[in-house]
């Protein structure tokens, strides 16, 4: 690593020289050599992935590879819409994703908040074994969650798709880490003012709570959207089959037709991309406060 | 997560003028003034707190013990189990493709953590005074982390194929004659391996750069004044004030890691010729329990994950002491 | 169907079969299933399917079905391949199977074992399901222990496919319904040799994910077999069977087939259809996907070449089954009757769907392409086919030829090391089953 790169974390700060700031405008041009080709990098698989959906078979198999597809096949994604109920899956994708998130929303700030700023009895210990369930794979749970959803009768219904993933490990902690910085102050000023515990949480802490309730938001819509065996497994009619699944359905019936399988997985992708550029600010925002802080 | 066993919050011990004022729990006295904040939240935790716990308790905790007793036990092909001690451990520990899986999943964990001091680069250059463009390269090392695993794996299997694909056409270029990347023995482990690093970078570059945001600037300042060259600012205020950063970043990297399943399946599928030597750990599971049917011994798999993830884990919250430092 | 051969290992031989006539004995009156429903029910079933190609057949089964029975409401459940049989066990675990649902070969053992499937002897007996109208080899398959418990729905063999293209241009003589190994191979050799510079191979098959289309018809062929009649040991270390295995590793080693690698990074039927390899071994599910290729004019197909000992072919299909915990047994066995019936395969094979199990009935699925000659995989059904091999745990010994044979096909180890090691293994297995 050069030198100029090391500095770089320096964040900006007043009384530097002016040769010094100027050697560092300077090096910016290596930073933003640095970045652009990582940037490009990493964009590269989904450019490719456009290119391709645009393109003929022959041409994805051809040799030297063939980069701009000249004449371009928006046939392949008639094909797509023609082959796949896409808006019927979208919008169970969406139904999905939002009744998880919003339950998500509910039950992890509230714990969070229990964990953070309450005291009783085995708190530590209850705390420890809600963290844990994060270190065990998601295939285990399978079919002991799919007995208990079907003991429970739920086969089939919202809240069988929606159950296991509406309590969440992960979310808990966030939040709790979230509620564990804010200043006492607050919370007392409101308890002076006659609120209980509930009605503190609600108009003080949950305010506030808003960039952690941003990133939480985002990794439960980003994780549901892309999960695909749970509601597979939970539910028996076609007509109910998320995105994820639709496109794993596809892939799965013929592995001839490369550019019509990329049209599919853009298509599939493209709403939870769209909407990742569109709220960027918050989103990275949002899940800079989950770290730590 | 480095807060889980940091020292009390600054609040504690703040004696609270509120307690009279909450509505009668029927709980406790009031110890002392110094707590009595919590001793006056009497039953509201458990309001707060009940739906998680029973949807934990139910969904999660008990099919964990479930599955500690079925490691115990043989199961019919669709439940029926027989007690058998413990005969799937023995034969665990005797399965060469433990070791293999264990060393994958390993290798593969290690990979990706290269990507943390990668996205320490990244997070530094993007915090430059004066940087611009910084949303741009963000949301372009953010991406990957947003895309769909299993419309990712179609690309990426493009990319690597070895008869057809850009990668080994670029190989070619330099004179490099690139093997079939997802279905070689050794090489579709690295394979899997970059695409896990490209997926999770980005949520590192963000992390970091956050703690990075959480530096004090008067720091720098006062090494400035000290004479510290820029290196030496690097390595005594950066460094050591992103560890719990890199810290919490490095946690979760690890679970995930040992994790491995989701990517590993689409992009090899499990007629592949290399999947035998390229399993994790979690596939060995889901290839003993929903292929080959053996319920029973891939539980005992699940309860070694379980403990091999717990004690790193533990580990690691062990040897942060070592190493983070808490400003 | 076509998913059958790509998903990995599924094989099997039809061994038990012979303990049974299709007909089932009637021994055990008290499990003879549900009778069929009458026409006035009233219920609702749900029938489970992995193939969305087959959909609007299917859909326009149950649109006729419901002429009939206006009142059993069928719920088509689909679920990709891929996670298809993963959700029936989790289903099976809880005894929430689906009301009707496809079945493989593979895995018709492992549910029949289990008590999960409905014998369909009550409904022979009725008459409402003939078994004599589908072929022998399918009735095997889905029997066990003295009763049948599937009712044909498809069937596939394999058939040599050919780029006549490719041949013209590597001045090689056309495939023919006579060739030997001896011409086959020969042919893949010197076209792969000719063609080198445009990356063309003679011949691709699948060599990862099961047999049906390679190794299990060379092993038939050379007078060897997968496993005992009986369903009780590997016949991988026969020498026969050994001679089987290693015709395609010799036409690795030649270059006249890619490398299992090559065909795992990309699929056989890939290579073919975009006209990167001259011949490709496959079963008649390629129809529905070749006819939509570019180079679909150049192709044709044959029979398989004769081996050392004979001709042959493996015959595989899907069969619907009812569950054993069907609630709604008698609305499902009605349901299943009509699946089997004349009418409804009819549909499936004028739609061009799938080649129907019900005799007669296959002509369909011929005409809906004329132009491949594919009714050499009728032939080949009629004349030289063999039960597709399986037993108890089929999947569990698939997992050893997967990950073993891909080492003789590589050139890696002797084939007759590889072979003996997968025929201990998968004897090992067979003796827990």
């Amino acid at each position: 690593m050069p030198e100029a790169t090391l500095t770089a974390g320096a964040p900006p700060a007043a009384g530097r020289t002016r040769a010094r700031r100027t050697s560092r405008h300077g090096s910016n041009v290596w930073a933003h050599v640095l970045l652009a080709t990582g940037g490009l990098v990493m964009v590269f698989p989904f450019v490719w992935q456009l290119l391709t959906s645009l393109s003929t078979n022959a041409q994805v198999m051809s040799v030297p590879p063939v980069f701009w597809p000249g004449e371009l096949q928006w046939g392949n994604y008639a094909e797509v819409f023609a082959k796949l109920p896409f808006l019927q899956e979208f919008w169970v994708s969406v139904s999905i994703t939002v009744v998880r998130t919003v339950g998500q929303l509910v039950l992890c700030s509230m714990a969070g908040y229990a964990f953070a700023r309450m005291r009783f009895p085995l708190r530590g210990m209850l705390l420890a074994l809600v963290l844990s369930i994060l270190m065990v794979p998601s295939q285990v749970y399978l079919i002991p969650q799919y007995q208990i959803v079907n003991g429970l009768g739920w086969l089939n219904t919202v809240a069988g798709i929606a159950a296991p993933g509406i309590f969440s490990a992960f979310g808990t902690f966030l939040m709790m880490q979230f509620f564990r910085g804010v200043p006492d102050s607050l919370e007392e000023a409101a308890r002076l003012d006659g609120a209980n515990p509930f009605q503190v949480f609600v108009r003080v802490m949950l305010p506030l709570a808003g960039p952690s309730l941003g990133a939480l938001t985002i990794i439960t819509v980003l994780w549901s959207w892309n999960d695909l065996l749970w509601p597979l497994i939970v539910s028996t009619r076609a007509e109910s089959m998320p995105l994820a699944a639709g496109i794993a359905t596809f892939a799965g019936r013929t592995t001839t037709d490369y550019t019509v399988m990329m049209a599919a997985s853009v298509l599939a992708m493209a709403p939870i991309l769209l909407l990742f550029v569109v709220m960027q600010r918050r989103v990275i925002d949002g899940l800079a406060h989950s770290g730590l802080k | 997560m480095t807060s889980v066993d940091r020292s009390p919050r600054a609040g504690d011990g703040v004696a609270s003028p509120a307690r009279g004022s909450t509505p009668s729990p029927p709980v406790a006295q009031a110890g002392g003034p110094r707590r009595s904040r919590r001793r006056h939240d009497g039953w509201w935790p458990v309001l707060f707190v009940l739906p998680t716990m029973v949807g934990v308790v139910v969904f999660y905790l008990w099919p964990i013990v479930q599955t500690g007793y079925f490691s115990f036990t043989e199961w019919g092909a669709f439940g029926g189990q027989t007690w058998v001690g413990t005969e799937n451990y023995v034969r665990l520990a005797n399965d060469p493709d433990l070791g293999t899986a264990v060393v994958n999943t390993l290798v593969y964990t290690a990979i990706v953590l290269l990507g943390i001091p990668i996205a320490m680069v990244v997070a530094s250059l993007l915090s430059r005074p004066g940087m611009r463009f910084t949303a741009f390269y963000r949301v372009l090392f953010f991406m990957p982390y947003v895309a769909m695993p299993t419309a990712v794996a179609m690309v990426w299997r493009l990319i690597f194929n070895g008869d057809f694909g850009i990668l080994n056409w670029l190989l070619g270029l330099v004179g490099i004659d690139g093997p079939a990347w997802t279905s070689t023995p050794g090489f579709a482990l690295v394979a899997v391996s970059v695409v896990g690093l490209w997926t999770s970078l980005g949520f590192a570059v963000i992390i970091l750069s956050a703690g990075l945001r959480n530096i004090p600037p008067e720091l720098y300042e006062a090494a400035s004044l000290d004479g510290a060259t820029a290196w030496r600012q690097f390595r005594s205020v950066t460094v050591p004030l992103l560890t719990p950063s890199v810290f919490f970043v490095t946690v979760i990297t690890v679970i995930n890691g040992f994790q491995l399943f989701d990517l590993l399946y689409a992009l090899m599928g499990q007629a592949n010729p290399a999947i035998q030597q390229t399993q994790s750990l979690v596939y060995l599971f889901y290839n003993e329990a929903f292929l080959r049917n053996d319920k029973g011994f891939a539980a005992a798999i699940a309860m070694v994950i379980l403990l091999i993830v717990g004690a790193v884990t533990l580990l690691q919250f062990r040897m942060q002491r070592r190493w983070v430092t808490y400003a | 169907m076509k998913h059958l051969l790509r998903s990995a290992s599924l094989a099997g031989v039809a061994a038990v079969a012979l303990t049974l006539s299709a007909c089932g004995g009637g021994d055990d009156a008290a499990d003879d299933g549900a009778a069929v429903a009458p026409t006035d029910a009233q219920a609702e079933i749900t029938y489970a399917i992995w193939d969305e190609n087959q959909k609007p057949a299917i859909d326009q089964n149950i649109k006729d079905f419901n002429e009939k029975y206006p009142g059993i409401k069928v719920t088509v459940d689909l679920t990709p391949y891929q996670q298809y049989f993963t959700k029936l066990q989790t289903q099976g675990e809880s005894r929430t199977l689906p009301d009707v649902f496809w079945m493989n070969g593979p895995n018709v053992q492992l549910y029949a074992a289990n008590d999960l499937l409905e014998p369909i002897t009550g409904l022979v007996e009725s008459g409402d399901v003939d078994p004599s109208k589908y072929p022998e080899a399918l009735n095997e398959l889905y029997s066990f222990d003295g009763a049948q418990y599937g009712v044909p729905k498809d069937f596939d063999t394999v058939a040599l496919w050919y780029n006549t293209a490719l041949f013209e241009q590597a001045g090689v003589d056309l495939p023919t319904d006579d060739w030997t190994w001896d011409d086959f191979t020969a042919a893949a050799s010197t076209i792969s040799d000719e063609l080198a510079d445009q990356g063309v191979y003679g011949v691709v098959t699948e060599l990862n994910g099961g047999g049906q289309s390679s190794y299990y018809d060379t092993i038939l062929q050379a007078g060897g077999h997968v496993i005992s009649d009986d369903g009780k040991s590997s016949g991988y270390d026969d020498p026969a069977s050994i001679e089987g295995l290693r015709l395609w590793a010799d036409l690795v080693a030649d270059g006249a087939s890619p490398t299992v690698q090559q065909l795992s990074d990309t699929k056989p039927n890939v290579w073919f259809n975009s006209g990167k390899a001259a011949m490709f071994w496959s079963g008649n599910w390629s129809v529905a996907e070749m006819k939509d290729s570019p180079n679909k004019d150049d192709f044709g197909t044959v029979r398989l070449p004769e081996g050392p000992e004979r001709r042959a072919t493996v015959i595989h299909g899907l069969a619907n089954v009812v569950a054993a915990d069907s609630a709604n047994k008698e609305a499902a066995n009605a349901f299943l009757a009509y699946l089997g019936s004349e009418e409804a395969q009819r549909t499936q094979a004028e739609m061009g769907v799938a080649n129907p199990a019900y005799t007669g009935t296959q002509q369909a699925f011929v005409d809906s392409v004329p132009s491949f000659g594919i009714d050499v995989f009728l032939e080949s059904a009629d004349e030289m086919s063999f039960p597709y091999p399986i037993s108890q745990h089929t999947a569990a010994w698939n997992a050893l030829e997967n990950e073993l044979l891909p080492q003789a096909f590589s050139g890696e180890r002797p084939v007759e090391d590889v072979a003996q090691e997968l025929a201990d293994a998968m004897d090992a297995e067979l003796a827990k089953e």
